[in-house]
């Protein structure tokens, strides 16, 4: 079931992204740490983590959409190259994930848990991010047991959009229904027009777009170096 | 054969082989009741708060539930049955009878854990109609939740404890909204206090079941 | 939700449920006192504002990426190794 397409990307759109990409992550951590921003008593200059902590879930988001949306389409067609994309999604949704969970255990040590010595403790959003990593984890895990290539591919993208749908209860229902220190804990599960300053806007929404756009480059590094690896082992020499 | 019909059929099979030696339901039952006297002696005479006890009711009935309904797949792969079943039905009617199937084992687990759980512990149930109900629509989200990946563990080459590792995280927000409906069905609240617990449980269900009707051809037929 | 009405004659009753707020979870939600003196890491990272929490921040997700670049490198470094490998087969053919 292999096909003729190919997983490189135009070289010229790749490096426009790539220098897009720095440009603005470098503009981010020089306008994050000087900018200025409104003075809260708990957060104080820690606010500045909303620029480098939130774009992680962000990529999460985008990877996990992502990489369903591949799901579906190996699903559809077969073709072994949207398997390999959505492996890769999913195993950039789980790096991307674990940096979020770290840098936001990290922040919450500092304030919401000042004094207490606590590293972790239940914020619902912060427990269902972990439990969203366990199910990546169970994905790969699964992927791991079984051996033919195209069963394996057929039954993880399965299990991917099974979890996809499990996933709007874990991230959004559950949430509002409990007690969270997050922003936009009752009601809503974003962020609402009062929590983000004007001011901050200008330096969050770069961010945003910039490790979205790291994503994408570290996305197609890994499908690319993937696919190849694929075609090798399909070589009869080999 | 219409489809009814079918998928009848599938289950009536499903459950003569099980009565035929019972091997799944007594092992089950008997895990239910040995988890349980476990968490007795584990927590002691002391009495629990509501929060704990219906934890602990849900936490036995998860993780029966994870490894006893793994059976009915495998089963099919390891008696070489599979084929004629792929021959003989649709693949929505091998669901809808296997779906069946495992919601009465399901059942069956859920009134043996409460029943004793809540005899052995004391617990005085303030609100039955809210319980009952919370553990029926929990019992479906389980039983649809667990069918569809029993599907796809027969699939793997290395099962070993594949069908706990998938299923758990899935079964969060069961067990999150489960537990807090429990807990204001054993203090006696009115419904409406429940609602978006049994709102999320309904939906929780509905989700798992369509999104498992959808996907099972891709897990069944080669 | 405190003690049931109904149920207030009998016998001692389970210990009742706290309110389901923030204040159910921890005391440290709500505004309680610092009950421990700041601890040596804390002393760094609540100087000069917490400027040295973002820098926390931006480190472990620097370093984050830097892993992850590591790894893909290797995976790059094994399939030269292998493609050299066919490469050295194919001459001695």
């Amino acid at each position: 079931m292999s096909t003729s397409s190919s997983p490189v990307v135009p070289p010229r759109v790749y490096r426009l992204v790539q220098g897009a990409v720095f440009l603005v992550l470098t503009g981010v951590i020089v306008a994050g740490f000087l900018g200025s921003i409104p003075q809260l008593d708990i957060l104080e200059q820690s606010a500045r983590n909303l620029y480098f902590h939130v774009p992680m879930w962000f990529t999460l988001m985008g990877a996990t959409i992502l990489s369903a949306y591949h799901s579906v389409r190996y699903l559809q067609t077969g073709d072994r190259l949207r398997d390999i994309r959505a492996r890769e999604a999913a195993w950039l949704a789980l790096i991307f994930g674990l940096l979020g969970i770290v840098t936001g255990m990290v922040w919450a040590r500092f304030t919401w848990y000042v004094g207490t010595g606590k590293w972790w403790n239940f914020d619902p959003k912060q427990s269902m991010a972990a439990v969203l990593l366990l199910i990546y984890g169970a994905y790969f895990v699964l992927r791991d047991s079984i051996e033919d290539r195209d069963t394996r591919g057929r039954i993880a993208a399965v299990y991917n959009l099974f979890a996809v749908v499990t996933m709007p209860f874990l991230l959004y229902i559950i949430p509002r229904q409990l007690p969270s220190l997050h922003p936009g804990g009752e009601g809503s599960p974003a962020f609402s027009q009062t929590d983000l300053a004007p001011a901050m806007r200008w330096v969050f929404y770069p961010s945003v777009l910039g490790f979205l756009g790291l994503f994408w480059l570290l996305y197609t590094q890994r499908v690319r170096l993937a696919w190849l690896r694929d075609q090798l082992r399909d070589e009869p020499d080999l | 054969m219409n489809w009814l019909a079918g998928a009848w059929a599938v289950f009536r099979k499903d459950l003569r082989i099980e009565l035929r030696t019972r091997y799944a339901l007594n092992s089950l039952l008997l895990f239910v009741l040995g988890a349980l006297l476990l968490v007795l002696f584990a927590v002691g005479p002391r009495p629990l708060s509501a929060r704990v006890q219906s934890a602990l009711l849900w936490i036995v009935m998860l993780f029966a539930a994870s490894i006893g309904l793994g059976r009915s797949f495998v089963a099919e792969q390891e008696r070489g049955t599979v084929l004629l079943l792929q021959l003989h039905t649709r693949p929505s009617m091998v669901f809808a009878g296997k779906w069946l199937f495992n919601l009465v084992l399901v059942g069956l687990l859920t009134i043996v854990a409460a029943g004793p759980f809540l005899f052995l512990l004391d617990i005085s149930i303030r609100a039955p109609g809210l319980l009952a109900s919370v553990l029926a629509l929990g019992a479906v989200g389980l039983a649809s939740a667990t069918t569809l990946l029993a599907a796809l563990v027969a699939r793997a080459a290395r099962q070993g404890p594949l069908l706990p590792v998938l299923l758990l995280p899935l079964l969060v927000p069961l067990l999150v909204s489960g537990t807090s409906a429990t807990r204001k069905a054993i203090a006696g609240l009115p419904w409406v206090q429940a609602q978006d617990e049994l709102l999320t449980l309904v939906g929780f269900a509905g989700a798992t079941l369509s999104a498992s009707i959808v996907l099972f051809d891709f897990v069944w037929t080669d | 939700m405190t003690v049931h009405p109904l149920h207030t004659d009998d016998a001692p009753s389970p210990p009742q449920e706290r309110p389901d707020t923030a204040s159910a979870y921890d005391s440290t939600w709500t505004e309680q006192p610092n009950t421990q003196p700041p601890d040596d890491l804390e002393q760094v990272m609540l100087a000069d504002g917490k400027i040295y929490v973002v820098l926390a921040v931006v480190l472990i997700i620097w370093a984050g990426l830097i892993a992850l670049m590591v790894r893909t490198d290797r995976r790059i470094d094994r399939l030269e190794r292998r493609i050299d490998d066919t490469g050295s087969e194919d001459t001695r053919q």
